[in-house]
């Protein structure tokens, strides 16, 4: 209200202000800060693409696939078992990029047209719930394949070491994947966006009796997306191979949080999958600088925070 | 409404099917609850291997006053609600004479606890919770792996020498991590008064990207860098070592870096030159005794034996000697029998120290290098610390009992 | 379905519990004590998720919240353990009310991620903070009153309180109250029109759930004398609601019998092989498959269906 408080006070309030987020930009700018936000992107770049993947499923399916962090294990899994085969290097990184979400996407492929494709009528809590049983299975399933011992994918000689960013080392690893990151974000944009399929897709997210209607098969469509979708899960496993350990339980740590990256992005939504793959990286990279003790806590405070005020994601959702 | 409770009662009914027939009184049966599934399972495996192992031949010899030696399992998968009902599903329906277990600290604790109720021996054969055996310690429950108290002195005995005065500790934000880091620098810092800690820093429990932690620490120049990291931890840790050669700017100092579990992981890609401690290195010593614990294993399940493998044989030593020496099946004089009691293993004679059931392992210190004989690094320039110099006195222990 | 035979059929199944420590191994008295603590919790959930239709994705964090609550009181606080059993419910349940309020505004899956965020952070601070929760230890050896510690203390405890939540839950879903609720779950938007107001039966009914698992939570630490943060964890929640799922969940007693299969069967296929996920995973796929009611419903469906044949011969 103007008169109620002095103007002298207003304007100090506004230079104490000034100075703050000046200060605080500026102590982003410290290298340490810097190097950290490239880790968060790094880390962003993995859980888009798992998040893009669960996003397209849900979005277009309605199906919240519990069992996607289990595809993404066996995707690190099937990455070390190729990269054996080809006996390691350059050309067993190159074949197990290839091969590894090309088997999960087989995998998906046979779960969707057994089970799924009979239960796409039924409430989204059983969906849900069959999507965990799978979960159940493959958990098992992947220890009955590979046992219980660590593997690590070995990085090709052309991966290792790091390079200097603003006087820190940071792996080159990292770095390449900040480049494939947004490939990826394109690649799935044209496709969602460009192609027949895409748009048939995205129709019947909204409307599926409309789009079967039509004469459109419905159900290949949704065949279709699944497959994708679980590619990508398979595809960031195989990715994150190299720079993390291959082991029994990936599954779990990852489920929870790309679920919640869609949630707040947006269900259906891949640049919604991106903001909210950024916001939790980064979140948790710099939180760290905050709060190191309860730096967990900052991915989730951030998605409270968004759900409250944008309750249905930050960017349209299909449904 | 009754058709409900109809059915109700024949599941109830049915689940009474389940009912064991006693084995009869003839062997002695050793339960294990452990995680065999999941990140942890690699180390269980070898826990319940070298125990198989050690009790086939103790009943090829005839067994225990005339008894063969049994053991069954249970997977808890890591959660200690499971695992508590799976200990008492053991005592309670399939009637074991002891309790082994686990590597979660939590599930031990609790399972410990249900021991001392039930008076019944439970011998803890991973976990690291320096309370096992000391703050809730009870006649009941025995340690035979080390925890986090021993862990801590060890480190400062084999630092004491080196002319490192500035630390900086780092690891996960967890129970161990915590524990195996504050007794680390505690001993330590009695050992060397002039000792600094520059800071410490903490990341949550399998993190897989360190480089964002690492660096700060990189910067603050310490003298030597204490890793408290347990699992998967360590992986990520040795990985990012080899990465940014972390061992040319600082002394790097990790418990389990020697070990085979982690070595072998890792293969080519292990870092060289950081030191550590571990339990058990199935090269050193060259003894006849080790040197025939190895050979023995490899023929059983054609890999070298890790750490676990040392833990479960022992416990099986420590057993079968246990009876004979209490002369019956009688639980009280079986653990009156354990207390001070020596049994012979691969890494010489071991002693269940009475004051706090812990057993006295020898420790070995060494540093990874590379090695031309196997596809994974060793450790070299290896010293032995004796039970008696790492392990908490007495006095210690009951003070923490108090 | 006559009255008079479900009365003689409730009586029998009290008696045949009454007795049980007398004529089973003492295993079956903990195993029983268990299952229908477990029960319990899914029934209070289904409270919630079947009847209320709200999607409760984050249910344990009410059960741990009334077990560490009852664990600090003794342990820490020094409480008689009495005053502890009662205030642990309530601490629970004002904890429903509190995440109730944040994540009502909230629809469906919104909701339930919302309160699975807000409940992680529960488990976070839980976890973390060794000083006043022993951090990932746990509590153990919590001291409960020598009349309620034995295991056939424990049990008879457990029958009653669980025995006497189960009424209670029964008598509310079957009241005016109830009703409504259900008739939210069925169609919010008519419920709206007619003047019911929606958002606070919503809350109350999420505040009752959070009220009876926080019973569930004492009933664990008196049978069991630890808790661990697991018991906060987002994979017990999906425990829970796979045994409201199996048995049935829309009707009353579905959930106990869920609870009753999935304790059954990890306690006697894990003796058996250690792929007993693996098992579980299986069942409840053919269980989704076949039995979209849960068990439960099925069975429920075929007596239907022969009581009617029966009427028209």
């Amino acid at each position: 209200m103007p008169g109620r408080y002095p103007l002298r006070w207003v304007s100090a309030g506004h230079g104490f202000i000034r100075r703050m987020t000046l200060d605080f930009l500026a102590s982003l700018c410290s290298p340490g800060v810097l190097c950290q936000i490239l880790v968060g992107l790094s880390r962003t770049v993995i859980l888009f693409i798992v998040a893009s993947g669960l996003s397209l499923i849900l979005g277009v399916l309605r199906i919240p696939n519990i069992a996607h962090g289990s595809l993404y294990m066996i995707g690190a899994f099937m990455a070390y078992t190729v990269s054996r085969i080809f006996g390691g290097g350059i050309t067993g990184y190159c074949m197990a990029i290839l091969l590894a979400p090309l088997g999960v996407a087989l995998v998906s492929f046979i779960i969707e047209r057994g089970i799924f494709s009979r239960l796409y009528e039924r409430e989204h809590i059983m969906l849900f719930l069959l999507t965990f049983s799978f979960a159940l299975v493959f958990g098992d399933l992947v220890k009955m394949v590979w046992g219980a011992e660590y593997r690590t994918v070995p990085l090709p000689a052309f991966f290792q070491g790091s390079i200097p960013i603003l006087g820190l080392p940071f792996p080159i690893y990292n770095f390449s994947l900040l480049l494939i990151g947004p490939l990826v974000a394109v690649a799935l944009w044209l496709i969602v966006n460009k192609t027949k399929m895409g748009k048939i897709s995205r129709a019947a997210a909204v409307d599926r009796e409309m789009v079967g209607a039509v004469g459109i098969n419905v159900s290949l469509v949704f065949c279709i997306v699944f497959v994708i979708g679980c590619f990508l899960a398979g595809l960031g496993g195989a990715l994150v191979a190299p720079i993390v350990n291959v082991v029994l339980g990936m599954d779990h740590t990852l489920i929870m949080e790309a679920f919640l990256i869609v949630i707040m992005g947006g269900l259906g939504n891949i640049w919604g999958a991106l903001l909210g793959s950024l916001i939790f990286g980064l979140t948790q990279s710099l939180g760290i600088l905050v709060w190191p003790q309860f730096g967990i806590v900052f991915p989730y405070a951030a998605v409270i925070v968004v759900l409250s005020f944008r309750p249905t994601g930050l960017l349209r959702s299909t449904w | 409404m009754k058709k409900a409770l109809t059915i109700g009662m024949c599941i109830v009914l049915l689940g009474f099917l389940g009912v064991s027939l006693s084995y009869g009184a003839n062997t002695i049966k050793v339960g294990f609850v452990d995680t065999y599934s999941g990140p942890a399972s690699v180390y269980c495996f070898d826990v319940v291997d070298g125990f198989k192992m050690a009790i086939q031949a103790i009943n090829a010899k005839g067994g225990v006053l005339g008894k063969k030696i049994e053991y069954t399992t249970r997977d808890e998968k890591f959660n200690p609600a499971t695992g508590l009902a799976m200990a008492k599903e053991l005592v309670m329906r399939e009637e074991v004479d002891i309790l082994a277990g686990t590597i979660n600290s939590a599930t031990t604790l609790a399972v410990s606890d249900f021991a001392k109720k039930e008076k019944i021996p439970f011998f803890c054969t991973f976990a690291k919770s320096e309370k096992i055996t000391g703050e809730m310690g009870h006649r009941y429950v025995f340690g035979v792996a080390e925890n986090t108290r021993m862990v801590g002195k060890a480190t400062a005995f084999a630092v004491a020498k080196k002319p490192y005065k500035k630390f900086w500790v780092a690891g996960e934000d967890y129970e161990y991590g915590h524990a195996v880091g504050e007794a680390s620098w505690r001993y330590i810092k009695a050992m060397k008064p002039e000792a600094q800690l520059l800071g410490q820093t903490w990341w949550k429990v399998g993190e897989a990207d360190l480089a964002p932690y690492i660096t700060p620490i990189v910067q603050a120049k310490p003298d030597m860098l204490y890793m408290a990291t347990g699992g998967s931890g360590n992986l990520n840790f040795l990985k990012l070592a080899k990465a940014m050669n972390l061992m040319k700017e600082m002394a790097c100092f990790l418990h389990t870096s020697i070990e085979l579990s982690n070595l072998q992981a890792l293969g080519k890609d292990a870092p060289e030159g950081v030191m550590g401690t571990a339990n058990y290195l199935f090269y050193y010593p060259e003894t006849p005794e080790n040197k025939a614990f190895v050979e023995e294993f490899r023929k059983m399940y054609n890999r070298p034996p890790k750490v676990g493998a040392l833990y479960g044989y022992a416990a099986a030593q420590l057993i079968a000697k246990g009876y004979q020496k209490a002369g019956k099946i009688d639980r009280e004089k079986f653990i009156t029998a354990m207390e001070g009691l020596t049994v012979d293993s691969p890494v010489g004679k071991l002693e269940m120290r009475a004051c706090d059931h812990q057993l006295m392992l020898p420790m070995f210190y060494g540093v990874t290098k590379a090695s031309p004989q196997y596809d994974f690094h060793i450790a070299s320039d290896v010293m032995t610390i004796a039970g008696k110099d790492y392990l908490p006195t007495c006095d210690e222990i009951k003070k923490v009992r108090k | 379905m006559g009255g008079k035979k479900s009365i003689i059929i409730l009586l029998l199944l009290a008696a045949v519990l009454a007795f049980l420590p007398f004529g089973l191994p003492r295993f079956y008295t903990y195993l029983t004590a268990l299952i229908v603590t477990m029960g319990l919790l899914s029934t209070s959930l289904n409270f919630a998720l079947g009847y209320g239709g709200l999607y409760q994705l984050h249910h344990a964090v009410f059960y741990g919240a009334g077990a560490y609550a009852a664990a600090v009181m003794i342990t820490k606080l020094g409480y008689n353990p009495w005053l502890a059993f009662i205030v642990a419910p309530l601490v629970a349940a004002a904890l429903s009310l509190v995440l109730g309020i944040i994540c009502i505004r909230l629809s469906k899956l919104y909701f339930g991620m919302l309160q699975i965020s807000l409940g992680s952070l529960v488990w976070a601070i839980v976890y973390r903070w060794y000083g006043f929760t022993g951090g990932d230890d746990g509590i153990h050896g919590i001291s409960v009153p020598s009349m309620i510690g034995s295991s056939k203390g424990a049990y008879y405890f457990t029958m009653i309180v669980a025995g006497l939540a189960m009424f209670f839950m029964y008598r509310i879903l079957h009241s005016p109250f109830g009703s409504t609720l259900q008739g939210i779950r069925d169609n919010a938007v008519r419920s709206q029109a007619i003047g019911v107001n929606v958002r606070r039966h919503q809350l109350t009914a999420l505040v009752m759930a959070g009220f009876f698992a926080g019973v569930a939570g004492v009933l664990f630490v008196v049978v069991d004398t630890s808790v661990f943060p697991d018991m906060l964890f987002w994979t017990l929640s999906l425990e829970i609601t796979i045994m409201a799922l199996l048995g049935g969940w829309f009707t009353f007693l579905g959930p106990m019998l869920g609870a009753a299969i999935i304790v059954l069967l990890r306690t006697f296929v894990s003796t058996v092989t250690e792929y007993w996920t693996f098992a579980m995973g299986i069942l409840l796929m053919l269980v989704i498959l076949f039995l979209p009611e849960g068990v439960l419903g099925k069975v429920f469906e075929i007596w239907k269906r022969r009581a009617s044949a029966e009427d028209r011969s």
